[in-house]
């Protein structure tokens, strides 16, 4: 035991001196983001690399849990915040986070991004964005439903997140209320009947159906693209529905507490340059903002649907009052 | 008392209230708009019909929880304690800790493939089965706390001295006596204490209620207070919702860990046990519920391998995965040594209020050092983020709030493990050690023999829990580094469903490993115990033997 135990402190001793050389003579920019984000596997990695090469500076990424945790450790910092760039909000986040008044104008120009996007935000800049939509294994489903009331008043099995932990669910959330406006709830009764589980996050739910749990999950359009390009897999298709799907955009902006805002709105201006994009799609597994971005075949072959939803502003004010109706009407 | 164990008595009491108290502080203190004042319960919330369902939902699935796995524990552990020709008992013992300690999302992966929609057992099962629901919570708190009652249950049993079973054969005793007048009441009080035990542990049950709850119709406090916290930071109703949570489990767990007379049994373990035989009928019913235990324990491990194989293994790098074992085993330590330490300075107070024959100072001591138990974890971590993060830098310091954090939540389990040998050894040598009048090394040098079993014990078990920790990691662990349950989340976070699998069998491998590691070291002979009190040289005699 004791050997092993001094082993151990010498290891300790050993990364708390490692952990603590710094980087000295060039500027840091802190970039608050979401864990996966920043994973071996995510964007983070090859996007420092890409933009250390342009800006002499060091990127210091500091991961909070998930993008409301990024807006709630904000909160928490007060106007003590090291943060620079706040990345990894979404468009359910945005009007709070404006409110709170913890991010300044990008003054960027926003002609180069795509069309469909429609995007005039003087704050916050869109790096991706994704529909929310059905996956289902088509090796097990040759007809898939068309539009969304086909699945509601099917009896296939569902899973999806729960709307008060995760953004999915948050997001069909707002699907539901954009579709069936007054008569969400009887909807949301219906889809009950045969859920198999609301979970806590996306990957909960995504494993649970990989593993057979459910014919049909809520995930994006893109994820049958992350299993062509990585598994070799083609069988996992997205349902395209005929009501519309909503979006999900991800966002970043400068915080308000940065004391380089140049830098802070170079890094922002990077972020939507043809060589970060070409990046994104294929380590965050969503849609680039920018047209004619060069990735790979299997981002041709996903589902292109007509997009619906409500403006963050109309998300923000309401959101209560359709999770109390969502807890009503699925808990019965 | 002597003024250094004063000292560390004051110190480890200050530092598990502080810890508390600090984390409720930094909730009600914190001020949005400037102000300073404390934020307070939000009271109207008790008329919300939601809350009301969602703390009834709550106690009903502990309650269940704990009735049932006490009640299937205490024949499978009546079946270890009669039927010494079982084969592998020992061994089952072990896989009853494995299960106990198993990472929450580990289990849920296992019970998804063994009995979700296309699960290996689900044709079985019936139509109507449906893992998802009050049956799904049920089954998931069953596996985890059955195997602890059977444990605890057991040693329980083994303390039943000889001189019992002698004296009930000679008065004769039909069956139904001996389980009553001899078993039971050895048992008696650990069943409330279990009952107690299990029922916090469900009611507080955070991942397990999410994943295999099915809706919103299942939701418990501790969501409720993850909800509240996290997607409204509304730190009001999270706080109200805390009271709620700390008072309901609180009171529960005082009541009923004060319903059984503490009545403390020889400490005799003795090598040649004497037993009334069983009729064979009886033997053969109990021994097949055991060995299908064994079966129903091993599945949802097993049902692990299938959704391994599709791994790419290529793109796991062993060096990240090598990497977040040494750290995750590192953290663990670094917990369990403290918790351990802890514990022993917090019981120093509770034997000393035994010893002066004080119990209402001991049903204090004793709520003090495990109160975490019943405080709902979410706030004391988010509580003290809170607090901490304005005031020192987390990327540095994060590590080391993790560490006391995370003692002090495995405090309760520790606590209960080291406690009764603590008191046994009082009961029988407090007076003669006072009168020796033995130094302070000297006295640490007599008690260590007749504890070291139980520290160990409570070692591995403190160091097996912190393995699983993710809830706190989440919140202090720095992003540089990952422990093996936040290696799990991140690949299953970005589609790698199949390592994800990988690594969690990496992880209960691992806590496999430790389970045996430490029950060998538990039954080892320690040299040098020539001095040691007479009963744990007969017991470690026997194993010798």
């Amino acid at each position: 035991m004791d050997w092993k135990n001094k082993l151990l402190l010498s290891l300790a001793t050993g990364l708390l001196l490692f952990n603590n050389l710094t980087y000295a003579g060039i500027k840091t920019l802190n970039i608050y983001t979401y864990d996966s984000f920043v994973s071996e596997w995510g964007p983070g990695p090859q996007l420092e690399k890409a933009f250390e090469a342009q800006c002499q500076c060091d990127i210091k990424f500091v991961a909070a849990e998930d993008g409301v945790s990024i807006l709630n450790r904000m909160r928490i910092e007060g106007k003590k915040s090291k943060a620079d760039v706040l990345l990894g909000l979404d468009n359910g986040l945005m009007e709070e986070t404006r409110r709170l008044g913890f991010v300044k104008t990008h003054e960027l120009p926003l002609d180069h991004l795509k069309a469909e996007l429609n995007w005039q935000d003087k704050q916050f800049m869109p790096f991706d964005y994704g529909y929310f939509a059905f996956i289902y294994d088509s090796r097990k489903i040759s007809q898939p439903a068309n539009s969304l009331s086909e699945l509601i008043n099917s009896d296939v099995q569902v899973i999806y997140q729960d709307p008060r932990t995760s953004t999915p669910g948050q997001g069909l959330m707002t699907w539901m209320k954009a579709v069936y406006g007054d008569k969400t709830a009887e909807q949301w009764q219906q889809l009950a009947g045969h859920t198999v589980t609301v979970t806590k996050g996306w990957w909960e739910a995504y494993s649970m159906f990989l593993e057979g749990g459910s014919d049909y999950v809520l995930s994006y359009t893109t994820s049958p693209a992350y299993h062509a390009v990585v598994e070799g897999h083609n069988h996992y298709k997205a349902a395209l529905f005929s009501e519309g799907h909503v979006t999900q955009t991800e966002v970043a902006a400068i915080a308000h507490t940065s004391q380089q805002p140049e830098l802070a709105r170079e890094f922002i201006r990077f972020l939507t340059s043809e060589a970060a994009q070409k990046i994104i799609p294929v380590t965050n597994w969503m849609l680039p903002v920018i047209d004619q971005v060069e990735l790979p075949d299997a981002f041709d072959q996903l589902i292109q649907p007509e997009q619906i939803g409500f403006s963050p502003a109309e998300i923000a004010q309401q959101r209560k009052q359709w999770l109390r109706e969502w807890r009503r009407s699925a808990s019965q | 008392m002597k003024p250094g164990s004063l000292f560390l008595i004051f110190l480890a009491y200050g530092l598990v209230m502080g810890i508390t108290g600090l984390a409720f502080y930094g909730l009600a203190g914190f001020s949005q708009g400037g102000t300073d004042t404390l934020i307070t319960p939000d009271l109207q919330l008790l008329n919300d019909p939601y809350i009301i369902q969602i703390l009834l939902f709550s106690i009903k699935q502990a309650g269940l929880s704990a009735l049932l796995s006490v009640l299937l524990a205490i024949p499978l552990a009546r079946a270890i304690y009669f039927l010494p020709r079982l084969a592998g008992r020992t061994l089952f013992l072990k896989l009853c800790l494995l299960s106990f300690v198993m990472p929450t999302l580990v289990l849920i992966t296992g019970l998804v493939a063994l009995s979700g929609r296309s699960g290996l057992l689900t044709p079985w099962l019936g139509e109507d089965w449906n893992l998802y629901g009050l049956q799904g919570i049920l089954l998931a708190h069953i596996y985890l706390n059955m195997p602890l009652a059977v444990r605890v249950l057991c040693q329980q049993l083994n303390h039943i001295p000889d001189t019992s079973w002698r004296l009930a054969q000679q008065l004769k005793f039909n069956r139904w006596q001996l389980f009553y007048r001899v078993e039971w009441p050895a048992v008696q009080q650990t069943i409330w204490l279990l009952l107690a035990f299990i029922f916090v542990l469900c009611f507080n049950s955070f991942a397990v209620v999410l994943a295999l709850g099915g809706g919103p119709a299942s939701t418990t406090l501790e969501v409720a207070i993850y909800q509240a916290l996290k997607y409204d930071f509304n730190l009001s109703e999270a706080l109200t919702l805390a009271w709620l949570q700390f008072l309901i489990a609180g009171l529960i767990f005082l009541v009923m860990a004060r319903m059984g007379k503490v009545r403390w049994l020889s400490a005799d373990t003795h090598s040649q046990r004497w037993q009334p035989q069983w009729p064979v009928w009886q033997r053969h019913v109990y021994s097949a519920g055991y060995y299908l235990s064994w079966l129903v324990l091993l599945l949802p491990m097993i049902a692990l391998l299938p959704s391994v194989i599709d791994a790419r293994v290529e793109q796991i790098s062993l060096a990240v995965m090598l990497d977040s074992t040494l750290y995750s085993l590192l953290l663990a330590s670094g917990s369990a040594i403290l918790a351990t330490l802890l514990a022993w300075w917090l019981l120093l107070a509770v034997r000393h209020a035994v010893n002066v024959h004080k119990p209402g100072w001991r049903v204090l001591f004793q709520w003090l050092a495990t109160h975490t138990l019943v405080a709902p974890a979410m706030v004391l971590s988010t509580g003290l983020y809170i607090l901490l993060l304005p005031l020192i830098d987390l990327e540095r310091w994060g590590i080391t709030w993790l560490l006391l954090l995370n003692s002090v939540l495995l405090l309760p389990f520790v606590v209960s493990q080291i406690q009764p040998r603590l008191l046994q050894f009082d009961q029988q040598y407090h007076y003669l050690a006072q009168n020796l009048k033995l130094s302070p090394v000297q006295s640490v040098q007599v008690i260590w023999p007749f504890v070291r079993p139980v520290i160990s014990s409570a070692f591995s078990l403190a160091l097996l829990l912190a393995l699983g920790d993710v809830a706190v990691f989440s919140i202090f662990g720095g992003s540089e580094r990952m422990t093996l349950p936040w290696l799990i989340y991140s690949y299953a976070g970005s589609y790698r469903i199949a390592e994800a699998a990988l690594v969690s069998l990496l992880l209960l491998a691992l806590c496999a490993i430790l389970v045996w590691l430490f029950e060998r070291s538990y039954h080892r002979p320690v040299k040098g115990t020539a001095a040691a009190p007479r009963n744990s040289t007969s017991e470690y005699n026997k194993q010798e033997t």
